[in-house]
């Protein structure tokens, strides 16, 4: 089999999946329902295996398969095939996704089981690991919109997937909003490509792209920062980014998945997949350096003071997410890419041992009311911190050698974009101490009611209430039912989280400077048209920056140490000494409060105004009112001939007939 | 190619209908429910023998009928109408079962309503005489009248004023205007006086006499469409009508007017189009932004509902006026996906309202999923198809619009495009207050009926089957629709080329075979007269 | 004789059945000046019937006669049906035709 066929198995398998647990929903039971999905990722990772082993049995400059199903649409110049693209770069989307889904699934599998709606959670999953899998292997515009989108529903339907709470609701709504935004920005932006080179597949636009623009051309750094829309809506950065904090309202194997491994990243794909167009308009490649620059900074800050446990996660991954950006936007593909994968390995393992922690806590979300697990869950302990040592890139750990990567890439670009490195080595400082203060104050210190509870053998139990609101939940549906299930005591979830937690730790010997470079290797085919594939830094200045970069890291480490372990009172103290700057940041720079302000708002009212004034005194009061006066008056009139006596009516008649007669003699005469 | 009748196809419903009357109520009705299925499957064969890439009028029948008059029976099916005429046949053959299988008071005289109804919404799509056009179109009215009058509910009087004086006045404009083309084509190109919209066409008007009669024809299908301003009947409407009543109303009527658009006032007055495009471009922009605004403060399901139509036909509107093959490709595709749609949202509407006990709120809906999860999931099909997500066929067609519009006119493409978020509000919104959040306080009941099942989840397989394939809508209207749009086109396109087509041009490149600056192909779709079946008949 | 002496009195006693029609209260009354009308033109046409020369005036008169009976009778059996009712016989109280 050819690689491209095992392209659309990788897509068929999901896609099977979930039908299949959709359509027997009545019938399966709950756990067989949950194996059926693990299963389908399963076998589309398997497929991606095949499709990668049968990718490198090409020759190097033959590895770009494209293998269309049928015509999608096609009619006036318009032509969309169903059509998929193999090559290194969506290989290894594939690996990733279908990878980190199938230990998600598999963690799941034993973390929703006590939920009521298990089924469905497991079709919704499915879907979302078919659309990303579509996003990453589409060939073409517009079928990349269609994955883009079916991830985008995928992720607000696992949002809103607790639907009896508001919040959830709420939170499903605004990343939708956002994520149409984003949509349309990719139609637009694929328009104007559409409009400037005729094609909508990749290889025809990226054929033309050289000879339709030149350098730096307006309606191509147009059609770029419109796609950037698109990656910033889908990836979190800013301003788009307010839907992803709320967006933790899912259940917690969903924000593993879609919020931090996969979903979020498909905009760093997306401006790899378009190097060609970014290489032609560098102007709105540096906006884009530039934009991640500033949300990895602000975000990171962010991280620094949240008091809920998911939503520091979540920070943490938009300013990931920032680096990733800030590499692929200075055309360091393999270094973003890179970082990508990493970043899913140990952000899903993060997002799992946190879910394990609240399951714990019996649904509390607060780090005010954690602490010292250490004892009571040794094995969510080791895997968390080992997440957390590569997300704060402590030597030799994945995360170290993606991001000293990027950072180094930066440097080379020379210039300002010294700048933005220095940025990312701040934010590195503060990547660190957010990273340990969770880990210090989950698992050390003061052991909480429950970590004892939990010591003894019992798991805390407390009534079912939303964490974000403290409402007493609606018990008839969904999650948390009665039963919670944390890693310790789970064989699927410790299976899950055990090969994540190596991969956190050993996944960034692949690709360590002048030694092995596996995946710029790897990937070298997808970016051989680049001109800046063979502008690498020197050895020498990777290592220096690996030095500095581990510097930073362990100096971080040692700084949140002092903070929340050696001196338990400090945080209080720094709260108080920098109040204005700690509300800043707790309330998120205000960006919720200015879109409020500035765009729900003005809608709603807008809303109102077309209700209350437009509708009732234009359109129904001047329009509908005039024209049925009008009609009114003529048949009113037309009834106050009709009086209804007899000799009125003989007296109209005569006088018409004498009016006739005097007519014909006036005419004679 | 089949030999099919289109005047059986078009008088089945109603001739079922008399035979239904005759007999007792329990046979009565599936006599009349049997004659649209029967339509219904003329349709689908209709569809199934019409080739990809087919051109040219089929099915062809051509009397003369008054010719003292000019006026004739001519009757035919190409590709602009072919899905029209499947999309009536398929939401009456739902709407009837629906009202066949409930409690109706005068059931049988209701669906004879209907099976009129059918025929003359039937007739108005297959017409190719503009007379008979304006007779069908008016014909539609009268059963209308009666059902909404007749079987309404709330304030069905006001309603039914409303929505008959709006109609008639826009009706009789159109009347004015009809009559005046025929005769001033007439004296102007000295040839018999002739209603036959491919005359018509051939022989166009001079600028100044085309633009009155535009006017008069616009307003008639804007208050047919609805669009902004003159949607001041659909409000009441939407409240009184029943629903199996409002899905043919909303899904097909609606489609009526902008279809008219195409098929008469493109081709006949092409120059009087262009010179008023921005003018109903302005009002198709303003019809998608006013629209989703509204559809996202009201409160009643039936209600976002009428305003998101108002913003559907707008884009419709948008993408006709965008006067190029893309844009009206895209139109004739909406056309067919908001009927769909449409129709399928508003009889989940119907099955939910009952769970939800009755009331027509929002505010008292809510966590309807957790006891109707069919329903649901069929609801949030239907739902992510209405917001055009990508991959429903609805997606299709707007990109499609999208694109035309962005191609010439920029401003009106982006402004419109603002809109696709909107209707993305108003769609989650919707069904996020029924289906999810808390209980609300009436809400009971169980999941779907096997019966209400049957009726939706078809029209759901439909919307589905569309977004995996939207081709099979795309390559049959292509000749067709472009052949409408051809003579306008060509007045437009001395505007703004592409610049895929500025840089071909030199080259000479075969691929872009032409987006922007098509080239005319036909101006005329002829009819009867390339050598398909004709049938002749005498009435 | 002058043809003229007929056309006058016939337009005599059009306008006087008229004016009764007009003026008159009572329905049955009405009745009877409606047939002087009738009558008035019955007289015009077997006047130029003669004049002319031809018959076909008389027939055209024989056929208002049967016509004119027939209202009478329809005339007459409403007034009698009002009777029987009791209601007021006077033709400004029947307005129920109005708009």
């Amino acid at each position: 089999m050819s690689a491209t066929s095992w392209g659309w198995l990788v897509l068929a398998f999901p896609l099977a999946g979930m039908l299949v647990i959709a359509l027997g929903w009545k019938v399966l039971p709950d756990r067989v329902a949950g194996w059926i999905g693990s299963a389908a990722i399963g076998g589309a990772f398997a497929s991606a295996i095949a499709m990668l082993i049968d990718l490198q049995d090409q020759p190097e400059e033959a590895r770009s398969l494209v293998d269309s199903a049928w015509t999608y649409a096609s009619t006036a110049g318009f032509s969309v095939d169903m059509s998929i693209l193999v090559d290194p770069l969506s290989v290894m989307m594939c690996l990733i996704v279908s990878g980190v889904s199938f230990l998600i699934h598999v963690y799941s599998v034993a973390y929703m089981e006590s939920d009521r709606s298990y089924k469905r959670f497991f079709a919704y999953l499915n879907f979302f690991v078919f659309s990303m899998l579509l996003l990453v292997l589409a060939a073409n515009f517009v079928l990349l919109i269609v994955g883009w989108a079916f991830v985008g529903a995928a992720s607000y339907l696992l949002i809103s997937f607790w639907y009896r709470r508001t919040t959830a609701t709420k939170a499903g709504i605004k990343a939708f909003v956002i994520n149409v935004i984003g949509d349309v920005g990719l139609v637009i932006g694929a328009f104007l490509l559409f409009d400037a080179t005729g094609a909508l597949d990749y290889a025809g636009v990226f054929a033309d792209v050289g000879t339709a623009f030149s350098h730096n051309d307006g309606q191509l750094v147009a059609a770029c920062l419109l796609l950037l829309v698109g990656a910033f809506a889908k990836s979190a950065q800013l301003p788009l980014h307010t839907w992803l904090p709320d967006a933790m309202e899912g259940p917690t194997p969903v924000s593993s998945l879609i919020h931090a491994a996969t979903m979020v990243t498909a905009g760093v794909y997306l401006i790899a997949r378009m190097h060609p167009l970014f290489e032609q308009a560098p102007a709105a490649a540096d906006i884009s350096a530039v934009i991640g620059t500033l949300t990895l900074f602000v975000a990171a800050s962010i991280a620094l003071v949240m008091t809920d446990l998911k939503r520091a996660i979540a920070y943490s991954t938009m300013s990931q997410i920032g680096y990733m950006i800030l590499g692929v936007s200075v055309f360091a593909y393999s270094a973003g890419m890179f970082h990508l994968m990493t970043h899913a390995f140990f952000k899903a393992l993060l997002f799992m041992g946190a879910g394990s922690v609240i399951a714990a806590m019996a649904n509390e979300q607060s780090l005010d009311k954690m602490g010292g697990f250490r004892k009571a869950m040794p094995f969510t302990y080791a895997t968390f911190t080992a997440g957390a040592l590569a997300l704060a890139g402590f030597p030799l750990t994945s995360g170290f050698f993606s991001k000293d990567e990027i950072l180094a890439y930066t440097i080379n670009r020379g210039d300002w974009f010294v700048a933005l490195a220095v940025v990312g080595y701040i934010t590195a400082f503060l990547t660190a101490i957010y990273a340990f203060r969770l880990v210090f104050r989950v698992f050390h210190g003061e052991p909480s009611e429950q970590a004892r509870e939990l010591e003894g053998g019992h798991l805390a139990h407390a009534e079912p209430f939303n964490p974000a609101t403290g409402e007493a939940e609606d018990t008839e549906a969904g999650f948390p039912g009665p039963e919670h299930h944390i890693a310790e005591r789970e064989g699927a979830m410790k299976a899950a989280m055990g090969p994540l937690a190596l991969l956190a730790i050993f996944a960034g010997f692949v690709q360590i400077p002048g030694v092995t470079d596996v995946i710029e290797k790897f990937l070298e085919p997808t970016f051989a048209g680049s001109h800046y594939v063979h502008d690498h830094p020197s050895d020498s200045a990777e290592y220096m920056g690996m030095a500095v970069g581990a510097l930073i890291s362990i100096a971080g480490i040692l700084v949140a140490a002092r903070i929340y372990l050696w001196r338990p009172g400090t945080s209080a103290k720094l709260q108080e000494r920098f109040a204005p700057l700690h509300t800043l940041l707790s309330n998120k720079w205000y960006f919720d409060e200015a879109y409020d302000l500035g765009v729900v708002r003005p809608m709603t009212a807008l809303g109102r105004f077309g209700r209350t004034v437009i509708e009732s005194s234009f359109v129904q009061g001047f329009l509908v009112g005039g024209t049925v006066g009008i009609v009114r008056a003529g048949s009113s009139f037309a009834r106050s001939i009709q009086t209804g006596e007899l000799r009125a009516y003989a007296a109209v008649l005569l006088l018409g007939l004498s009016a006739i007669v005097l007519y014909f003699l006036i005419v004679a005469s | 190619m089949l030999t099919i009748h289109l005047t059986i196809v078009v008088f089945l419903p109603v001739v079922a209908a008399l035979i239904g009357a005759l007999l007792p109520e329990r046979i009565g009705r599936w006599v009349v429910v049997a004659g649209s299925v029967a339509v219904l499957g003329y349709a689908i064969a209709m569809i199934a023998d019409f080739g990809a890439g087919t051109t040219g009028m089929h099915y062809v029948t051509d009397a003369e009928w008054i010719p003292e008059l000019g006026i004739r029976y001519q009757l035919g099916v190409d590709g602009l109408n072919l899905f029209l005429v499947a999309l009536t046949a398929l939401l009456w053959v739902a709407a009837m079962v629906w009202s066949a299988v409930r409690e109706t008071e005068r059931q049988k005289l209701f669906l004879f309503h209907m099976a009129l109804a059918e025929t003359a919404v039937l007739g108005a799509f297959l017409a190719q005489d503009l007379a008979l056009f304006v007779l069908f179109f008016d014909l539609m009215l009268v059963p209308f009248y009666f059902l909404i009058g007749g079987w309404g509910q709330g304030d069905r009087v006001a309603a039914t004023t409303k929505f008959v004086i709006y109609t008639l006045v826009g009706s009789l404009l159109m009347l004015a205007g009809a009559v005046a083309l025929g005769v001033l084509t007439a004296s102007h190109s000295g040839n018999d006086l002739s209603f036959s919209i491919a005359e018509l066409a051939a022989n166009p008007l001079p600028e100044g006499s085309q633009q009155w009669i535009f006017l008069l024809f616009a307003l008639a299908f804007l208050v047919k469409a609805p669009a902004f301003p003159f949607h001041g009947w659909v409000v009441d409407t939407y409240r009184a009508t029943p629903i199996p009543v409002l899905v043919c109303l909303s899904a097909v009527l609606s489609k009526v007017g902008v279809y008219a658009f195409l098929r008469i006032v493109l081709p006949t007055m092409p120059d009087a189009s262009v010179h008023f495009q921005d003018l109903i471009l302005v009002i198709a922009v303003f019809s998608i932004l006013y629209g989703s605004v509204l559809a996202f403060s009201q409160d009643e399901p039936r209600l976002v509902l009428a305003y998101s139509s108002i913003a559907q036909l707008g884009f419709i509107t948008l993408g006709i006026f965008a006067i190029d093959d893309l844009g009206s490709q895209g139109a004739v595709m909406q056309m067919v996906n908001h009927g769909l749609v449409v129709g399928a949202l508003l009889f989940v509407i119907a099955v939910f309202t009952v769970r939800a006990g009755g009331s027509p709120t929002l505010a008292q809906m809510g966590g309807i999923a957790l006891r109707a999860p069919v329903l649901a999931a069929l609801f949030l099909i239907v739902t992510f198809a209405t917001l055009a997500m990508p991959g429903s066929p609805n997606f299709v067609g707007e990109i499609l619009i999208l694109f035309g519009a962005l191609e010439d006119k920029i401003v009106f493409g982006l402004i419109a495009s603002l809109g696709v978020v909107l209707a993305a509000v108003y769609a989650i919104r919707l069904f996020q207050k029924s289906m999810h959040n808390r209980v609300g306080p009436g809400v009971g009941g169980s999941d779907l009926s096997a019966l209400d099942f049957g009726l939706i989840a078809p029209i759901a397989a439909v919307i589905v089957a569309l977004g995996v394939y939207p081709q099979l809508i795309l390559e049959r209207t292509e000749d067709a629709t472009t052949a409408q749009v051809a003579a306008a086109a060509k007045l437009t396109e001395d505007g703004t080329p592409s610049r895929a087509d500025q840089q071909r041009e030199p080259t000479g490149e075969p691929g872009g075979d032409g987006h922007g600056s098509a080239e005319p192909r036909q101006t005329v779709t002829s009819v009867g007269t390339d050598g398909h079946s004709t049938v002749t008949e005498t009435p | 004789m002058d043809i003229s002496w007929f056309i006058v009195l016939s337009a005599f006693i059009f306008c006087i059945g008229a004016a009764g029609v007009m003026t008159r209260r009572s329905p049955l009354v009405i009745l009877l000046c409606l047939e002087l009308m009738l009558n008035a033109g019955n007289l015009a046409l077997i006047a130029f019937s003669r004049m002319v020369g031809n018959v076909e005036g008389q027939i055209f008169a024989l056929i208002v006669m049967v016509v004119a009976a027939c209202e009478v009778v329809i005339g007459l059996g409403i007034i009698v049906a009002m009777y029987r009712r009791k209601l007021p016989i006077d033709v400004d109280d029947m307005a129920e035709l109005r708009g």
